[in-house]
C-alpha cells in the first residue's frame, strides 16, 4: 500500500510543481500535467513513479468522470439560445471546418476508419479550459469578439456530448451489421432514459442528493456521477457521456450551484491525475515516427482556425484583429483530445493514435496561448480584403459618424 | 450619448455590461458567475483595454457605492449627501453645543426659517420617521434633512451651529 501511496502522491506533486513552472510564464496546466506523466513514467529514463499505467487506472477514470460531469453541470441551453443564431452559426462554421478537416486528415493518414473518426474529434475540438482561461488572462472579456469565442466553445461542448454518444458504439467491436445495430439501439435507449430523467425526473434525483450540508451533498453527487458513468459503460455508451448526463440531470436541481462549487476542487485534483496517467502511456521514442502527421495536423489546424476566425469575423462585421483573436484563442487543444485518445486506446485502435494526439496536444496547448497573446502581429498579416475591410478612405466618415 | 447600458450574456463566464463614456470610450463590467467582477476601460476604437481591474464581490459593491455617491462609513456620517434632481438629502448630527439641541422642531421654526424639512431623526432609542413639530431634538441625534442645496448652509448654521474644530 505504501508503494502505491508514494506513487499517487508523487504523481500529484510532480504534476502540480511542473504546471506551476508553466503558469509562471502564462502557459496552461494540461500539457504540463501530461509531460509530468511522460517524464516520471516508464517511457523515459530517470525516476519512474509509476511502472504500470494501470495502477492509476481507477483514479484517472475518476478524473475523466469528474471532468465530464462538471461539463454537463455547467452546460446551459439558455446560454446558447440567449446567444442567438449568430453564435450557433459561428460554432457550426468552426466545427464544420475543423472536424471536417480532422476527418479528412484521419482518412488521409490511412490508419483505419475508426481511427479517422477519433482523429476528427481530437483535431477538431478545442480545449474549453484553455480558451476560457486565455480570455480572462489576456483581459479580453470586454472585446466584442470574446462573446463569439465563448459561443463557439459552448457549441463545441454540445457537439462533444453528441459525438461521444455515437463514438462508443462505433468503436465497439461488433460482428456484423445486426450486432452493431443492437449495440447502437441499446446505447441510444440508455441515453434517451438519461435525457428523460434530466427533463422530467430531476426533481426526484434532487431530493435524493440534496442534503443541506455540504459533506453529504458531496458524497451523494459523486455517487450519482460515478454510478451513471459505470452504468453507461456497461450499456456500451462511454463512461464520459454517462457522467455528462449525470451533470445535466443535477444541473436541473436546486442544489445545482452548490454542486458546481463543490465539484471544482475534486475535478481539478483527479483531472490532473487523468492527464498524468495519459502521459504515462506515452513513450517519447514514438514521437519521431508520428512527427510528420503531427506537423501536418498542426498546420491544418492553424490554417482552419484562422479561416474560421476570418469567416465568423466577416459574419459579425469585425476587422482583422478580432478575426485573429477568434481563430487563435480556440486553437489550444487539451482535455477533449486526450479523452478521445484514451477512448481509442481502450478500444484497441491503432497504437499510433496515443503518441500522435499527445504530441499534437503538446504543440497546440503551448503554441495556442503563445500565438493568441501575440494575435496582433498575426492579424497584421491577414490581407484586409479577406475580412471585407476597406483601407483608410472610410475612416473619415467613421469619425463624422461619431461626432454626430 | 445615452445613459443606456448594453447588456450581454457571456456563455460560461457570466454577464457583460457596457456603458459609453463621454469621449467615445466605454467602461465594460464583466460579472463572473463566481462573483468576480472585471472592470475594463476602453478608449475609443481601441482593440485592447487601457486599464483593467479585477474586484471581489465586496470590493465591487464598495466601488459601486462610491460611484453612486451613496458610500459612507459611520465616521464621516455628516458628509453623506445625495442629490436627486433639485432635491438634496443630507444627514447631519447634532452636537451638545448645537443651537438646535434640546429644542423642538416647532420652536426652531426650521421649515419657515431654513426652507428645509427634517424627514427623520435617528437616535439610539429608535428612529422617528417624519417627526412631529413638537419633537425635541437632542445632542447625538442624526437628522435626515430634505431640501434645496442652497438652503443647506442656513439650516446647518441655524440648527447645528458652526463646525467645531
Amino acid at each position: 500500500m505504501g508503494e502505491t501511496l508514494v506513487a499517487v502522491g508523487g504523481a500529484f506533486l510532480a504534476a502540480g510543481l511542473l504546471a506551476r513552472l508553466g503558469r509562471r510564464v502564462g502557459l496552461p496546466t494540461i500539457p504540463f500535467f501530461m509531460v509530468a506523466g511522460i517524464l516520471f513514467g516508464p517511457g523515459t529514463p530517470g525516476v519512474v513513479l509509476v511502472e504500470e499505467p494501470e495502477d492509476l487506472e481507477l483514479l484517472a477514470a475518476l478524473g475523466l468522470v469528474l471532468l465530464l460531469f462538471h461539463l454537463g453541470l455547467e452546460f446551459s441551453l439558455d446560454d446558447l439560445i440567449g446567444g442567438g443564431r449568430k453564435l450557433l452559426a459561428a460554432g457550426a462554421v468552426y466545427l464544420g471546418l475543423n472536424v471536417g478537416g480532422g476527418l479528412a486528415l484521419g482518412f488521409a493518414l490511412g490508419w483505419g476508419t475508426r481511427e479517422a473518426f477519433v482523429i476528427a474529434g481530437a483535431v477538431g475540438i478545442s480545449s474549453s479550459a484553455i480558451a476560457t482561461k486565455l480570455l480572462v488572462e489576456l483581459r479580453r472579456l470586454a472585446n466584442p469578439e470574446s462573446r463569439l469565442i465563448l459561443g463557439i466553445i459552448v457549441v463545441e461542448d454540445i457537439f462533444l456530448a453528441f459525438y461521444l454518444a455515437i463514438l462508443q458504439p462505433v468503436l465497439g467491436e461488433s460482428d456484423g451489421l445486426g450486432d452493431a445495430a443492437l449495440e447502437f439501439g441499446r446505447a441510444f435507449a440508455f441515453l434517451v432514459l438519461l435525457a428523460a430523467t434530466a427533463r422530467w425526473g430531476a426533481r426526484w434525483v434532487g431530493k435524493v442528493v440534496d442534503a443541506s450540508d455540504d459533506e453529504l451533498l458531496t458524497v451523494c453527487f459523486v455517487g450519482v456521477a460515478v454510478l451513471a458513468a459505470g452504468v453507461a459503460e456497461e450499456f456500451g455508451v462511454s463512461d464520459g457521456i454517462g457522467a455528462f448526463m449525470a451533470g445535466l440531470i443535477l444541473a436541473e436541481t436546486a442544489a445545482h450551484e452548490r454542486i458546481e462549487r463543490l465539484v471544482l476542487p475534486l475535478r481539478d485534483a483527479f483531472a490532473a491525475l487523468f492527464f498524468f496517467a495519459f502521459g504515462l502511456t506515452v513513450d517519447p521514442g514514438d514521437f519521431g515516427s508520428v512527427a510528420l502527421p503531427v506537423a501536418v495536423a498542426v498546420v491544418v489546424s492553424l490554417v482552419l482556425n484562422l479561416t474560421a476566425g476570418i469567416i465568423t469575423a466577416r459574419m459579425h462585421g469585425y476587422s482583422r484583429g478580432p478575426a485573429a483573436n477568434v481563430g487563435l484563442t480556440v486553437l489550444g487543444r487539451g482535455e477533449f483530445s486526450l479523452i478521445l485518445a484514451t477512448l481509442a486506446a481502450a478500444a484497441g485502435l491503432d497504437d499510433r493514435i496515443g503518441p500522435f494526439v499527445a504530441e499534437y496536444v503538446l504543440v497546440l496547448a503551448l503554441a495556442g496561448p503563445l500565438l493568441a497573446s501575440r494575435s496582433g502581429l498575426i492579424a497584421r498579416r491577414i490581407p484586409p480584403r479577406l475580412v471585407g475591410e476597406t483601407p483608410p478612405t472610410e475612416s473619415g466618415s467613421l469619425d463624422a459618424q461619431r461626432m454626430g | 450619448m445615452s445613459n443606456e447600458i448594453e447588456e450581454q450574456e457571456l456563455p460560461g463566464i457570466g454577464r457583460r455590461y457596457r456603458l459609453a463614456g463621454r469621449d467615445g470610450g466605454s467602461a465594460v463590467v464583466v460579472i463572473h458567475h463566481s462573483g468576480r467582477r472585471d472592470l475594463y476601460v476602453m478608449a475609443a476604437d481601441a482593440e485592447a483595454p487601457q486599464a483593467t481591474l479585477a474586484l471581489t464581490d465586496r470590493q465591487a459593491r464598495t466601488l459601486g457605492a462610491v460611484l453612486s455617491g451613496a458610500y459612507f462609513t459611520p465616521a464621516v456620517v455628516e458628509e453623506m449627501e445625495a442629490v436627486i434632481g433639485d432635491i438634496l438629502i443630507d444627514w447631519v448630527t447634532l452636537r451638545p453645543d448645537s443651537p438646535g439641541a434640546d429644542r423642538s422642531i416647532a420652536e426652531l421654526e426650521i421649515r419657515r426659517r431654513t426652507r428645509m424639512t427634517v424627514a427623520a431623526v435617528a437616535r439610539d432609542t429608535g428612529t422617528i420617521i417624519a417627526p412631529e413639530p413638537t419633537e425635541v431634538l437632542r445632542a447625538g441625534d442624526r437628522l435626515v434633512v430634505v431640501g434645496r442645496r442652497e438652503d443647506l448652509a442656513a439650516f446647518t448654521q441655524h440648527v447645528i451651529g458652526a463646525a467645531s474644530g
